[in-house]
């Protein structure tokens, strides 16, 4: 059964390169993008690298913060309880999360005294190792994971599809480009009222956003 | 609190009040106390909106006193919506302030003649009982703001909306909050119907001049509290990530996992989560309300702080921030992804005093019989209206999913003893659904909430990699939780007592130096099995069999997308959960 609208696909990343986008804000402000690293955001990496190898390489994460903060992962939905043995492949999702609340909190955290009530959602152990070579992967950040590790990630640019600049733009309404300081679009200074042209029809996105000094 | 509060409602000559000493009650509270005074003096058998149910309204062992995060209070009854006992559980300020009035319980009895409407007004030195046609079918916002006025701004407010008047089974009790808003509500089981039953519109009580509850040995309390604090507040959970977020933090992960109810619990994913997260939700109250929006205590003394404010499009009050499970029922199981609609939809369930658990099942219901489409926010709207106004058509809605998909012809529908489900899809998450099919109060996810039960030594020692361990488990779960769910603390706190063997003894301590009595694991398992028990056997004497501990059978025959699951925990293990 269908399962909904799929908004990213990595393996059918369009040939045009994406369009650059950095935007400079003020204070708070770039808080305000860290949902959109919720939906998730395109890296590269190499096929058959663990979890945690490849997360550590993707930069801005630091193998104490790994072990100590995120405490829930899911690789492609699975609950996963080891992170350093777990594979990564061409078009896995993945996603960090810190400790949650209640019991499905204690539930699907990582290597948790409760998973057993998730037994059916949980990673299983795989038998055969994922083939090497360049691999795309779908990044997605949850709460305090995105509120610490999402300021650094934006500032070095994510790549995320149109729909989802799109989309969050008209989520945010006329508060989307406040507190926006200055805008380039490939290296060129735009007008905030230009971007929603400018990103009109493009299927992929680097955005950078930081704070002002 | 060492008196009880008996309200008889029916008495000769118009309503009376008598305080009476907790006798036999003694050294209980909250879920303990209203479960044992159902169990006691509650005909099972008894029509639960007549003369013979009773209303049982306690706040928790330490409420009242200064502990942090002891503001939680029970209401007890026979339920409407599942016709066996119920203990629903709310914040806000008027736990506190009965705990400091001395009243262990207030008890609403018997039933008036005819249909008068009373508020009840309760003070250290009176409890004066009015009639008030002026209150009828006033929202619970309007209540709160007339009870105001005529009382002072110090009150704290318990309340039933119109649906509660209509005595519809899925009408909440409200509790009025710090700013004096109607925005907590005990919600689940229809206790807002026997409370409109009584003729109650509302209880105001004001405990100027009380101080608060003081313990055997003060210094040991303070000390305990102290550490107990700074263990909440330096956890990830309760420290960090409640305060941000908020419940609805568990949107994008429980959407992750593939157990996310959508429309309908068609699906175990919802495409449109981003735009309802906790995440976004947090960043939209920020950013209309200003910074700090999105950290907000229920009561004096929350150190979580997970609730929030949210503001319309113009920056104006809306609602308080809904909650994980409302921002479900009415957003993702309605295929609905308009924050401010969902919004909007809490603030009328607040008002017209309804679950929103049991309100979003039910349009979800609806929207499976064609009354309206999924994802029509405005139409789902409309049908809150509807049971606001008690048309034929939000009567049905007002009762529940059950009766909705009765009249409807719908089979789909995802209820346990006739209470609707929560958040968390049981084919994903099928430990939880061990606790919706077992627990003694219908579909509930709280009732099995709190994860320390590992660390009390709970039920002795689990294996948790056994198939057979999502039974013993959800078992310890319950069992610690019902324990925990009578002291007033909120269940919030499991998380930094499982982690933190400081914060864990420190509660330990505040309990025990509160009651001058040392509580060890095996008190806790006793109580929690004591209060398991009672429940139990007044719902095998209302007419539940073991037929009941069961979920509809479509989970077991519909696979669940993306991860294509049916829930395979067998009867006879579920049979298991209470054999101790």
């Amino acid at each position: 059964m269908h399962t909904g609208r799929v908004v990213m696909k990595p393996r059918n990343q369009a040939s045009a390169a994406p369009l650059k986008l950095s935007l400079t804000m003020s204070g708070n402000a770039v808080s305000r993008f860290l949902p959109i690293l919720g939906e998730g955001i395109l890296l590269k990496g190499l096929g058959g690298e663990t979890v945690e190898d490849f997360l550590l390489k993707a930069g801005a994460v630091s193998p104490v913060y790994l072990k100590e903060r995120v405490q829930t992962v899911f690789l492609n939905g699975k609950a996963l309880d080891d992170f350093s043995t777990a594979q990564v492949a061409d078009g896995d999702s993945l996603a960090l999360s810190a400790a949650m609340p209640g019991l499905a909190g204690a539930v699907l955290r990582r290597g948790g005294f409760y998973a057993a009530m998730r037994r059916q959602i949980s990673h299983e152990a795989q038998t055969q190792t994922a083939a090497a070579g360049e691999i795309s992967v779908i990044l997605k950040l949850f709460n305090m994971v995105a509120r610490e590790l999402g300021p650094e990630f934006l500032k070095q640019g994510v790549l995320v599809s149109g729909d989802q600049l799109r989309n969050f733009v008209e989520r945010q309404g006329r508060w989307a480009w406040n507190g926006c300081l200055a805008a380039e679009a490939d290296g060129q200074p735009v007008k905030v009222s230009q971007i929603a042209e400018l990103v009109r029809g493009r299927e992929w996105i680097r955005l950078s956003v930081q704070g002002s000094v | 609190m060492d008196k009880i509060l008996r309200i008889n409602m029916g008495a000769d000559g118009g309503p009376q009040a008598k305080a009476e000493p907790v006798g036999s009650y003694a050294g209980m509270g909250g879920r303990a106390l209203t479960s044992a005074i159902v169990s006691k003096e509650v005909p099972p058998s008894c029509h639960p909106l007549s003369e013979d149910n009773k209303l049982v309204i306690a706040p928790g062992l330490l409420s009242g006193s200064a502990a942090a995060m002891s503001g939680r209070i029970s209401v007890g009854c026979k339920s409407p919506l599942t016709g066996g006992i119920k203990e629903a559980n709310a914040g806000g300020q008027p736990s506190q302030m009965i705990g400091r009035l001395g009243y262990a319980a207030i008890v609403l009895e018997g039933k008036p003649k005819d249909d008068t409407l009373y508020k009840i007004y309760i003070t250290k030195d009176k409890v004066e009982i009015k009639a008030d046609s002026s209150l009828k079918m006033l929202g619970n916002y309007a209540l709160v703001d007339k009870m105001k006025a005529q009382y002072g701004d110090k009150i704290g407010c318990i309340s039933i909306g119109p649906a509660g008047e209509m005595k519809m089974a899925g009408a909440s009790v409200a509790f009025s909050d710090m700013e004096q808003r109607p925005t907590r509500h005990a919600g689940r089981g229809g206790v807002g119907a026997v409370m409109g039953s009584k003729g109650v519109k509302a209880i105001v009580v004001d405990d100027t001049g009380c101080s608060a509850r003081r313990p055997k040995e003060p210094d040991k309390f303070k000390e305990a509290n102290k550490t107990f604090v700074a263990g909440l507040r330096k956890h990830a959970v309760t420290g960090q990530g409640l305060p941000t977020y908020g419940t609805n933090v568990l949107t994008n992960v429980i959407n992750e996992a593939g157990a996310y109810p959508t429309k309908n619990f068609m699906w175990g994913r919802f495409d449109g989560c981003a735009k309802i997260s906790g995440e976004t939700q947090a960043e939209t109250e920020n950013t209309r309300g200003g910074e700090g929006s999105a950290t907000h205590g229920c009561h004096r003394g929350c150190v979580i702080r997970c609730s929030g404010t949210y503001y319309d499009k113009d920056g104006h009050y809306l609602t308080k921030q809904p909650e994980y499970e409302t921002v479900w029922a009415h957003g993702g199981n309605c295929g609905i992804d308009d924050l401010d609609a969902i919004a909007m939809l809490d603030r009328l369930d607040d008002d017209y005093g309804l679950d929103t658990i049991e309100m979003g099942a039910t349009i979800a219901v609806a929207m499976e019989a064609g009354i309206c489409k999924f994802g029509d926010a405005q139409g789902a709207i409309k049908l809150v209206h509807e049971v606001g106004k008690g048309t034929p058509l939000g009567r049905v809605l007002g009762n529940g999913a059950a009766v909705t998909g009765r009249v409807f012809g719908v089979e789909r529908v995802p209820v346990v003893k006739g209470q609707s489900m929560p958040a968390y899809d049981p084919r994903g998450i099928q430990g939880i659904g061990v606790t919706y099919a077992t627990t003694t109060q219908g579909a509930d996810h709280t009732a099995g909430y709190a994860v320390t039960a590992n660390i009390l030594g709970v039920g002795g020692s689990v294996n948790p990699l056994k198939p057979e361990g999502q039974i013993e488990l959800s078992r310890n779960l319950q069992i610690a939780t019902a324990a925990i769910d009578s002291t007033g603390m909120c269940l919030f706190i499991a998380f930094a007592i499982l982690d933190q063997a400081d914060t864990f003894q420190a509660l330990l301590d505040l309990l025990g130096s509160f009651s001058g009595q040392k509580l060890t694991a095996d008190d806790v398992t006793a109580l929690g099995k004591k209060i398991l028990k009672m429940e139990r056997e007044f719902n095998q004497k209302a007419g539940f069999t073991k037929e009941m501990d069961r979920l509809p059978d479509y989970f077991k025959k519909e696979k669940l997308p993306p991860h294509n699951i049916t829930f395979m925990v067998k009867d006879s293990d579920l049979d298991q959960v209470f054999n101790w």
